[in-house]
């Protein structure tokens, strides 16, 4: 299978994979759900003429982008997804809202520190190639101790946009933090077409239903602009791409295509390099990076919104997207 | 099958037929190798942004 076989069929093939877990998920999580994100108050003045998604991409580390944040007077609302949301507290960044969505049963929970760190890592090197966030290779027991602490210091200061696709041991784990949690339902299809998961899952949970573009950074967005209808909105970590110099073993789906394609088949051709037009740098890519980059495209391309990446970096540009530096966001919008 | 069709020699070597344990090692191969290439969550809606169910059902 090629590149563009692969892109293709993203679609298809988590749908089967996803679908029983997905409204499984849904399903067990009603009992927790007393709060949904129509609870959520609209923001008002500075928080809600600007946001900031902090998205969890190299760039956050090679940037410094959560330091440029930290230091700034920024008066905005602040968004952070599941895997940056223990950067932003090193950062000295509480965010105003934290989103989570991917229903997977031993991952998603690390990222809020994980009280079955040992068990659930077992056999497990995703977070070992995490070029997302490079704290997290270490993938210590210390590293996640601390990060227990840290979470439950600090979670009863964010809004946490739990998704009723969540793991068990993540609504667990968000509970005993101390989050305020507001619920929601991912639209992953048509609601009206036959055998919809949208619908089947909206009557297990009674939820509104958002769209998330594949993965929880554009969720993240699609939640600002069209949730809480924040005016401007930037994005900084969405670089859906690899810097050049990371070996293909380090990325995110390289053991899968291994195991799918055979490793003689797991060649350049499946990591596409693309020129970002605004720094002249470029990027490789992955099929699964390169969907999203497309599914986020198509998203803000549609809505006629704009959308402000500040990421430095990375392969996320196209119609609807002004790359600009997060100082001058800061300047314009904070 | 058996019954019927008999040898006339006996194999050194016991063979044992590994089919069902090859697919299903296959299987788990691609059940994981497709979990992670369908990244976060599945998308195929790109133009509704939200949809509220009350409307409709209530």
């Amino acid at each position: 299978m090629d590149f563009d076989g692969l892109v293709k069929g993203i679609a298809d093939i988590g749908y089967d994979w996803h679908k029983q877990r997905i409204v499984q998920n849904s399903s067990d999580n009603v009992p927790y759900i007393n709060k949904t994100v129509k609870a959520l108050e609209a923001p008002d003045a500075d928080k809600a003429n600007s946001a900031i998604v902090i998205s969890a991409g190299p760039s956050l580390h090679y940037n410094d982008s959560l330091s440029v944040l930290a230091s700034s007077d920024y008066k905005g609302t602040i968004i952070a997804i599941d895997g940056s949301y223990v950067k932003c507290l090193k950062a000295g960044i509480i965010p105003d809202y934290v989103i989570t969505l991917d229903p997977h049963p031993t991952r998603i929970v690390r990222w809020f520190g994980d009280p079955d760190f040992e068990k659930n890592m077992e056999g497990d090197d995703y977070f070992s190639r995490q070029d997302l966030d490079i704290d997290f290779r270490e993938n210590s027991l210390r590293q996640n101790r601390e990060n227990i602490a840290l979470v439950d210091e600090y979670a009863s200061r964010s809004k946490l946009i739990i998704a009723s696709t969540a793991p068990t041991n993540l609504v667990h784990r968000a509970k005993a933090a101390g989050f305020d949690m507001y619920w929601w339902l991912p639209l992953v299809d048509d609601p009206n077409s036959e055998g919809s998961l949208t619908r089947q899952m909206y009557k297990l949970t009674k939820l509104p239903a958002i769209n998330t573009g594949g993965n929880v950074g554009t969720a993240a967005w699609v939640f600002a602009q069209f949730w809480l209808k924040i005016k401007n909105i930037a994005v900084v970590g969405m670089d859906l791409g690899y810097r050049q110099d990371l070996p293909y073993h380090m990325t995110q789906g390289y053991p899968e295509l291994v195991q799918m394609l055979g490793e003689e088949n797991v060649t350049s051709e499946l990591f596409p390099v693309i020129e970002n037009p605004d720094s002249g740098e470029t990027y490789y890519t992955d099929p699964t990076y390169f969907w999203y980059r497309k599914n986020t495209l198509d998203l803000i391309a549609n809505s006629g919104a704009t959308l402000y990446n500040c990421t430095g970096g990375g392969i996320l540009f196209g119609d609807g997207v002004r790359q600009i530096g997060l100082q001058e966001f800061l300047s314009d919008y904070g | 099958m058996s019954d019927f069709l008999k040898g006339n020699y006996d194999l050194d070597e016991k063979i044992v037929d590994d089919a069902d344990e090859t697919n299903s090692a296959k299987d788990e191969f691609k059940k994981k190798a497709l979990n992670s290439i369908g990244g976060s969550m599945v998308f195929v809606e790109r133009e509704q942004y939200v949809w509220d169910g009350d409307t409709e059902d209530e």
